[in-house]
This record gives C-alpha cells, sequence and structure tokens, in this order.
C-alpha cells in the first residue's frame, strides 16, 4: 500500500447548485449557507490518493487565494477534477483575471493538500468595506 | 384567506402559475413553484429576510436614503449604474434616463457572464426562438453546459422535456431525445440519450470536431449525426459553455449554421437573471450596445465601461446598484477595489443582500411580482406581465428611481 500523497494538482470546476440560493434566500450567509457551501466533491481515486475520508478536511489553493472545506467522495467524478458549487469559497478562489471576456468563475487549475484546520468560516470570505 | 396566482420572480424562468394561498398577510401554502422560487416568496412575506433603509449602517427613512443617494450620485463626476438585471422594464427605462442626465456609465452582469451570447441573439447573428415554439415541435432537446435542474428547476417540466404532450405508448418517454454535453455527471446527464462527457474546457473540441475543422472523435461525430437527423435542434446554452469558449463564439456561431436549411436550429441561453433578457434588448434599441456602455459625451460602448474593468481601474466614485448582488457573485480579489474614501455605494434592493451591507446607503424597495406590477423579458425573449401586486410594500424601483431622479444635480 502506497503512502497517501500531501497534495494534488486539479481542475477546479464551479457549478450552480439547486439549494444555495435557497439557503441564502432563508437565511442569508451564516451557518446553513457555510455547510452547503464548504464541500468539495472528489473523485474517489483522488480521495484515496490523499487518504482522505469523507468530511474530513481539505485545503483547496488557487492562484488567487486559499480556503479549507470538506471533501466528499463524487461517485460519477473523473481523476484530476474537482467539483464545488459557486459560492463565496469559489469567488475566493477565482481571480478576476485580465484580457478575458467572461471572469473565469467556471474552472481553474488549483491544488487540495489534507489539512487538521477547521472549515473556513464563510464571514471571513465575505468582504468587509470601509465606508466612504 | 385568499389564493393568487403570481409570476415567480426567482429565476429566469418566470412560471405564471404559481399559486399562494395568503392568511393574515403571510404566504401559507404555495403551489406550482420550486424550491428555489417558494423560497423566493417567503423571503419576500419575511420581514428579517427584506432590506431596511440605512446610510453607512444606521437605520433611517427610505426618504432619507433617497436624499443621501441623490447628494452622493450629485456629488460624484463619475458614477456607476449597475445591476438592472432582476428589475422590470419601466425601472430599467427609468434608470437608463438617470445614467443619461448623469453622463454615468450603465452595466448589467451580461458583460462578465452571457454578454458574448446575447449580443449574436440579439444581433440575429445565432437563431432563436420562444419556449413554446420549442415545446412539442423540437425533436431535439440539447443542453450544453447547463444543468436546469439546478438553475432553472422548473424549466423541464414546465417548458421542454416533460412538457411535452405526446408521449412513447409503451412508457412515460416524451417523443423527444434529450442530449446533453457537459464536464460531470449532472442529474440532466442522467436522464439524457445520449449524454456527451467532456473535459473542462473541451467545448472548443467538440465544436471544431463537429465542424470537422481537427480530426472527429467519437462524440463529435456522433453529435454531428444527432443534429444532422433533427429535424428542429433546440440548443440551450449554460454559462458552462460560454465560460468555456471565453466568450469567443465564432466557432459556436459556425456550428449553429452548419447543418443548413433541412435542420431548424434555435440558441436559447439558460440565463437565471429573471430579466437580463430584457435589460440588453432596452440598452441595444437605445444604444446598439447590450451592455458597459457611457453616456459621458456621446453614448460608447466597450469593456473599459463593463463593472468589472470599472471597478478593476477604479474608475468609478459613486456605484449605484440596483437589484443586483455583486458582492456575492464576483472574486473578492476584485471587490478588495473597492475599499476607501474615493468610492461610494448606493444599493438599491428588496433583499438584505452582501452588497447591501457594504454599501453606504441602501434603498428599500418592492419586490416585483409581488409588491409591484411590471413586464418582464423572459430568457427565450418573450415579454412576460407581472400579475397586479399581492401584498403592499416598500417604494417601487420605479418611484426610488423617478424621485432619484428628481433630486439628482448632473
Amino acid at each position: 500500500m502506497t503512502s497517501p500523497q500531501a497534495e494534488l494538482v486539479l481542475t477546479l470546476v464551479f457549478h450552480d447548485d439547486a439549494y444555495l440560493p435557497v439557503v441564502s434566500l432563508a437565511e442569508g450567509w451564516g451557518d446553513a449557507y457555510q455547510k452547503k457551501a464548504a464541500v468539495v466533491r472528489l473523485a474517489k481515486a483522488d480521495m484515496e490518493k490523499l487518504g482522505l475520508k469523507a468530511n474530513d478536511r481539505v485545503r483547496i489553493t488557487a492562484p488567487a487565494g486559499s480556503v479549507v472545506v470538506a471533501a466528499r467522495p463524487d461517485a460519477a467524478g473523473e481523476a484530476g477534477i474537482a467539483l464545488m458549487a459557486s459560492s463565496l469559497y469559489t469567488n475566493t478562489l477565482a481571480g478576476c483575471g485580465t484580457g478575458s471576456h467572461v471572469l473565469p468563475l467556471r474552472h481553474i487549475e488549483g491544488r487540495a493538500a489534507v489539512t487538521d484546520r477547521d472549515v473556513t468560516p464563510v464571514r471571513d470570505l465575505v468582504v468587509k468595506r470601509d465606508r466612504a | 384567506m385568499g389564493s393568487r396566482t403570481l409570476v415567480c420572480t426567482g429565476c429566469g424562468c418566470l412560471c405564471d402559475d404559481v399559486q399562494v394561498d395568503i392568511e393574515g398577510g403571510l404566504p401559507g401554502r404555495i403551489e406550482n413553484a420550486c424550491a428555489r422560487g417558494a423560497a423566493y416568496l417567503r423571503a419576500a412575506f419575511n420581514a428579517r429576510r427584506r432590506a431596511g433603509a440605512r446610510i453607512r449602517g444606521d437605520a433611517c427613512s427610505p426618504e432619507a436614503a433617497i436624499d443621501e443617494a441623490a447628494r452622493l450620485l450629485s456629488r460624484a463626476r463619475r458614477r456607476l449604474v449597475f445591476g438592472l438585471d432582476s428589475s422590470t422594464q419601466e425601472a430599467q427605462r427609468l434608470a437608463v434616463e438617470l445614467a443619461q442626465k448623469l453622463g454615468a456609465v450603465i452595466d448589467g452582469a451580461s458583460s462578465f457572464s452571457w454578454g458574448p451570447l446575447i449580443e449574436r441573439i440579439v444581433g440575429q447573428d445565432l437563431p432563436s426562438c420562444s419556449l413554446s415554439d420549442v415545446k412539442d415541435k423540437a425533436d431535439l432537446l440539447l443542453y450544453w453546459g447547463a444543468n436546469p435542474t439546478a438553475t432553472h428547476p422548473r424549466h423541464l417540466s414546465r417548458h421542454t422535456y416533460y412538457a411535452y404532450t405526446e408521449f412513447n405508448p409503451a412508457g412515460w418517454y416524451p417523443r423527444v431525445t434529450l442530449a446533453s454535453v457537459d464536464v460531470r455527471q449532472t442529474e440532466l446527464a442522467a436522464m439524457s440519450k445520449p449524454a456527451f462527457r467532456i473535459k473542462p474546457g473541451g467545448d472548443r473540441g467538440l465544436i471544431s470536431g463537429v465542424l470537422g475543422e481537427s480530426p472527429a472523435d467519437a462524440q463529435a461525430g456522433q453529435l454531428a449525426e444527432l443534429v444532422r437527423k433533427s429535424r428542429f435542434c433546440a440548443l440551450f446554452c449554460g454559462l458552462g459553455l460560454v465560460q468555456a469558449l471565453d466568450g469567443d463564439l465564432d466557432a459556436f456561431t459556425r456550428m449553429v449554421r452548419m447543418p443548413g436549411q433541412s435542420v431548424r436550429m434555435a440558441v436559447i441561453p439558460m440565463i437565471a437573471e429573471t430579466n437580463m433578457m430584457g435589460l440588453t434588448r432596452t440598452l441595444h434599441e437605445r444604444t446598439s450596445y447590450v451592455n458597459s456602455i457611457s453616456f459621458a459625451g456621446d453614448v460608447s460602448g466597450g469593456r473599459q465601461f463593463s463593472f468589472v474593468e470599472q471597478v478593476r481601474q477604479q474608475a468609478a466614485d459613486c456605484i449605484l446598484v440596483i437589484g443586483s448582488d455583486p458582492f456575492a457573485a464576483l472574486p473578492q480579489s476584485l471587490l478588495a477595489q473597492l475599499q476607501g474614501p474615493n468610492v461610494s455605494i448606493i444599493c438599491m434592493d428588496h433583499f438584505p443582500t452582501l452588497t447591501a451591507d457594504a454599501a453606504d446607503v441602501v434603498v428599500p424597495t418592492a419586490v416585483p411580482g409581488v409588491e409591484s406590477s411590471g413586464t418582464l423579458v423572459r430568457l427565450d425573449g418573450e415579454r412576460v406581465a407581472l400579475a397586479e401586486p399581492v401584498k403592499d410594500g416598500p417604494l417601487t424601483q420605479e418611484a426610488a428611481l423617478v424621485r432619484l431622479m428628481e433630486k439628482v444635480q448632473p
């Protein structure tokens, strides 16, 4: 049996989720939103490579930022591809690119690494603004 | 208790058969709405989920908020009006007038999402049609980079696959082929026969293969054959496709035009916003641009006037956001440019969005379809009239914009 890898390079695919808008409409950007949004779905092969069990924490890092989320296996997932519902978590990872006609909010390159840190609180991802 | 039929303004489907029992001013049983629509309606009736008038975080009267908004807009020199993708046609027209009066830049969310596709549909480079044209007539429903089960939960049952009146006699399957192209296994892909699964960013290669401009793989050949054998292919495009092509739709347009006269092709964008199509059409009629327009001096358009570029270049000193939540939709790294005393933000919305939290001034407005009437344009370009309001609410966006227009000094 081989030792788990510390890190995996992945393509992060961001997609719409039916229930995140329902949660944010009902309760705003609180615990229920965090529970739904702070999740990455990985192919079973990638879960095994990282030595992850369902709901273990994983740090996802992309050029624009980094978040800690819960890992869940995706039975139909393809190795090398990680799925995340579009949310404040993916907004942290996505850059605002230059030269593109549309913002790169659908798929970007990133890395996944096992961590013992807690899930990034959603309140940390809300952009606070010093008012004029 | 009274039962009312509403047009749901929870997403771009604008379902006009939603029934709400109203008991003591609160919604009881809601019929025909999806989970998103029901949550939207319940939030509209929930005082805790409604925006309140605020000036720099402190509660105030709506009139005071409008006065402060007018003061900030009058003081500013580089104004940006943004959003309106969920506003009525009537509110959109007033916002365009306000932008003209102020010599402001005006933009909607299509500039960083659907813009390239809408531009081609509005400009008639790409053929489109109404959803009522599709139902029972299209024999191939092809969803590309779209998953309506997540974005438009009633799309299949109200307008396409499950709405077909003819079924195969042996069972429950409508007499239409449902196919999809996606990078992942979705609920729709599980229903599709065939479902084409591609790599992220593989859309361009698949299109190129269908066009015969690169060696066709098995999937490209099968897709080309599927379309060629159909009489009427309704192609529902998701943001996944537009993003994957980075807005360059030349090859896609060639592919749609390729089948020739024997196959009718129609492209319908799966827009989630309730009236993005209406805004782009209104702007196009008035300016020939669908978004990213400056009214400073002569009318001009271009990417430098998009919300993203305006923020990135810190070009605006006062931003009026109407019925949109860029603070929930855009990258944090971009929004970080909105710090500091050099820019003020005014938010006009019915819900307490993250943009409202960040704004200097919040003007609460009525929920279209619940507290105000008006007209919207559905994702397929059909005009939909909202029902009469079912409850009292704050000022309509239209009324708030009229008052703002009276008070601002260019």
